[in-house]
């Protein structure tokens, strides 16, 4: 059985294709359009899907969209109705919006894929959450918590999932909270606030909490409550997300917390401004994880299951998952690779495979690299074109070279393999390099990713040796399997990790297993035989505002216009020539 | 200031299309133009966006505190939504020669009218100058890899550049006629519906909602 998931029209669109059970290939628009975030009809992602499988779109028994576009409909035009007449400005936007293609679903996807209206299927978007978070656990039994700003009208909901014994799946899900109340738009109003965009910074204030201290919780406790049941509400006054697109808080928002951040403006936490702001962040970071931890322990008492799987983009806090698997009671906490939308596509197609279609449950392959492969003769025959020196080696041969260039503070552009689903980058299309000195961190930061200073990287370890340097509870190596847990590196290392200890003395580890990653795992040991600590710092191939690479053909321009020594797909080593090109030559 | 962080938007994605159309081309030679290009494009970028930075810096308080930068959605496409994909090297190089020709153009009146601000008026000046670069290049590359062709593509990039004109103009109409009536809508037909939904609301207490197990269920249904 062939079924397609297809995620759209919010941020971060995705195809995937699961054939007989199992997922064969998912991938984000945005990393085949190169517009970062990249939210159109994922057709690109489509059209490649079908094609590495050798499909034809007759062959698919259904195409499944991750979300139910007339519930959603209802809610924007709800939600216009209760805020009128202030809603005014808004309402002719919404509507041309929704009304202009993001209702009609159906349609569009029969006649763009050529398929009929009857096999094109509807999952609810906390639905496609769920499924994406427990049909690729590993585990046979979970609570389920699935938070983010909004789907149709949940933004938060619980149940649980259980793989029968007759071979078939569950997913209940028992209750919900529902828009406007929500805890990823209330992150999202404080990256707003703090002059990040939404959707795109939220990582940014998870960041940016650790210089800051939490004292203005009391002041977030009046933007957001407990209710009597356990759930949550936000005090509505402080926002206007609700009400208008315009911007997401109010003006009593501004008058609690002070004027608001130019997003233009450096943040400097020398000056009072810019340690208002970090507070801020820590704030909201605080009380996040307070409320998810209070809802995460009563989700356990309810359900006394072991295991939790967690979805949505709420997922993607690091900081905030950590402290669920340490005070939650849960034993393991699971976290896909790709918990927010762009994970819904796959969501969406196994919900269908296990529940619509009943077909019996299927153990998952247990990584994220569903994408497309690179081709490293490619890399070679760009790199002899303009000139720039090539190695092609045995692959021992090539880690070795690789772990002498780590090892000598050079920073490599690493390309291995398929492609990662979802936004971190695993192992396969990454910039590697040394952790030791705090210079390589600013280095990065500067030269390469053109960011903000206070912002982390992320290091890869063999789970073997994690716990070594890194403080990891019980489930922590699970958690740090895809990057979703932040954790304290150990005082002893701290000095001899400092470009991927935070500030805060945290790291969000990937605790990597040799049959992940084969060759980063082999590169690991080689380092780790050189220096001594078999740590490397890994962050994601691309700079800023621009999409993961895909094809070495983006590495490769991302490597020219950055100062990333060594670019390495599969087996081909490139390094920039001694003389780089000036502009005066390339331009004669 | 407005109008600087526009014009750094519209450089930044134009960028990216550019250095989209470097990772596309299979033409060695063009592929590093392209780069330059493109480098040339994300600096004056950061020039314009630097330059509005400072503006607004300068600016009264007043103006300061309802700043509200204009910036484009996220995954914004530049270049006229150009199919980087389906273009040949010949129909692209036209595109940006024409592109670059105009915007050459325009920046030549805004450096000539930025008298009275000469931060401006450098940045104007020193973006000049590549533009001609880019306007030249293009049009050398076009002659070279199209020669019999070179001017029928740059007849179908002028008539594209055109349709496209075209295109905007009736979709902005378009979306401004749908906006006067929505909005009547809003106001006429709106307002008992609008009432219901407020007492509606009224009833409805925050917390948790339960879920219907059949809501577990159908796939077919889109509400």
């Amino acid at each position: 059985m062939n079924i397609l998931g297809v995620s759209a029209h919010y941020h971060d669109s995705a195809a995937a294709l699961v054939i007989d059970g199992q997922p064969f290939c998912a991938v984000q628009e945005e990393r085949l359009s190169r517009h970062k975030g990249d939210a159109a009809f994922p057709m690109l992602a489509i059209e490649w899907c079908l094609e590495h499988a050798g499909l034809e779109p007759e062959a698919l028994d259904a195409v499944v969209f991750y979300e139910r576009p007339m519930l959603k409909f209802d809610r924007i035009l709800t939600c216009a109705l209760r805020a009128f007449p202030h809603s005014w400005g808004t309402f002719p936007k919404a509507m041309k919006n929704t009304l202009g293609e993001k209702v009609w679903m159906r349609g569009i996807i029969s006649s763009r894929l050529g398929v009929p209206g009857r096999k094109v299927l509807f999952t609810e978007h906390h639905q496609s959450h769920a499924a994406a978070t427990f049909l690729t656990a590993p585990t046979s039994r979970a609570a389920i918590l699935t938070a983010d700003g909004v789907g149709e009208w949940a933004t938060l909901s619980v149940g649980r999932g259980e793989q029968n014994t007759n071979g078939g799946t569950e997913i209940n899900l028992l209750r919900e909270i529902r828009f406007p109340h929500s805890l990823g738009m209330l992150y999202s109003t404080f990256t707003a606030y703090l002059g990040f965009r939404v959707n795109e910074g939220e990582y940014k204030v998870m960041g940016l909490a650790a210089y800051g201290r939490p004292t203005m919780t009391d002041k977030v406790h009046q933007l957001i409550q407990r209710t009597s049941d356990g759930a949550f509400s936000l005090n509505l006054d402080y926002f206007e997300y609700h009400t208008t697109a315009r911007r997401s808080y109010s003006d009593r928002f501004i008058e609690l917390f002070g004027p608001p951040r130019d997003p233009y403006a450096p943040i400097d936490l020398e000056t009072a401004d810019g340690s208002r702001f970090a507070d801020c962040a820590a704030s909201v970071q605080q009380v996040l994880g307070d409320t998810l931890v209070e809802m995460t322990q009563a989700l356990h008492q309810e359900t006394a299951l072991p295991d939790l799987c967690l979805g949505g983009g709420v997922a993607l806090n690091g900081v905030a998952n950590a402290r669920i698997l340490a005070e939650s009671g849960f034993e393991r906490l699971f976290v896909p690779p790709a918990p927010g939308d762009a994970g819904c596509a796959l969501g969406a197609a196994l919900y269908a495979d296990r529940i619509h279609f009943g077909n019996p449950h299927r153990d998952m392959p247990d990584h994220p690299f569903w994408g497309p492969s690179i081709d490293g003769e490619e890399l070679a025959r760009l790199a002899r074109e303009d000139g720039h020196p090539v190695d092609q080696l045995d692959d021992d041969l090539l880690i070795d070279q690789i772990a002498d260039d780590l090892a000598a503070g050079r920073i490599v552009g690493w390309m291995d393999g398929a492609l990662e689903f979802g936004p971190r980058a695993l192992g396969h299309r990454s910039i590697l390099a040394a952790p030791h000195a705090i210079e390589i961190r600013d280095q990065l930061n500067r030269e390469i990713k053109f960011r903000e200073e206070f912002r982390p990287f992320a290091p890869v370890a063999p789970v073997e040796a994690a716990d070594k340097y890194f403080e990891l509870p019980q489930g922590g190596a699970r958690l740090s399997r895809f990057m979703s847990g932040v954790f304290p590196v150990r005082p002893v290392w701290r000095s001899r990790l400092q470009a991927i200890t935070h500030i805060d003395g945290t790291a969000r580890l990937q605790a990597l297993e040799r049959d992940m990653s084969p060759r980063l795992y082999s590169l690991l040991e080689a380092y780790g035989q050189r220096t001594g600590i078999p740590v490397l710092l890994n962050t994601s191939f691309n700079l800023a505002g621009e999409p993961i690479v895909n094809r070495v053909a983006e590495g490769y321009s991302t490597f020219l216009r950055c100062g990333i020594d060594v670019l390495v797909a599969d087996r081909t080593r490139v390094t920039k020539r001694a003389t780089a090109r000036r502009k005066e030559d390339v331009r004669a | 200031m407005q109008k600087l962080l526009r014009f750094s938007e519209t450089e930044i994605d134009g960028g990216r299309d550019i250095l989209r159309a470097a990772e596309l081309t299979s033409d060695p030679l063009l592929r590093r133009l392209y780069l330059e290009h493109a480098i040339d494009e994300f600096r004056h970028g950061l020039m314009f966006r630097q330059r509005a930075f400072s503006v607004l810096r300068e600016l009264p308080p007043r103006s300061n505190r309802t700043f509200q930068p204009d910036l484009p959605a996220s995954g914004g496409h530049g270049l006229d939504d150009l199919q980087l994909d389906k273009e040949s090297d010949g129909s692209l190089l036209a595109f940006l020669h024409l592109s670059e020709k105009a915007a050459a153009s325009r920046f030549t009146i805004y450096r000539d009218v930025m008298q009275h601000d000469p931060p401006t008026q450098a940045i104007f000046a020193e973006i000049l100058n590549d533009e001609r670069f880019h306007m030249n290049y293009t049009l050398t590359h076009l002659v070279r890899v199209a020669p019999e062709r070179h001017r029928r593509h740059l007849w179908r990039a002028r008539l594209s550049r055109l349709w496209k004109g075209y295109l905007r103009l009736a979709t902005a109409l378009a979306s401004v006629i749908g906006t006067l009536i929505l909005t009547l809508q809003y106001f006429i037909v709106l307002p008992p519906f609008a009432w219901l939904a407020k007492r509606a609301k009224r009833k409805e207490s925050p917390g948790w909602f339960p879920i219907a197990s059949e809501r577990n269920g159908s796939l077919r249904r889109q509400y």
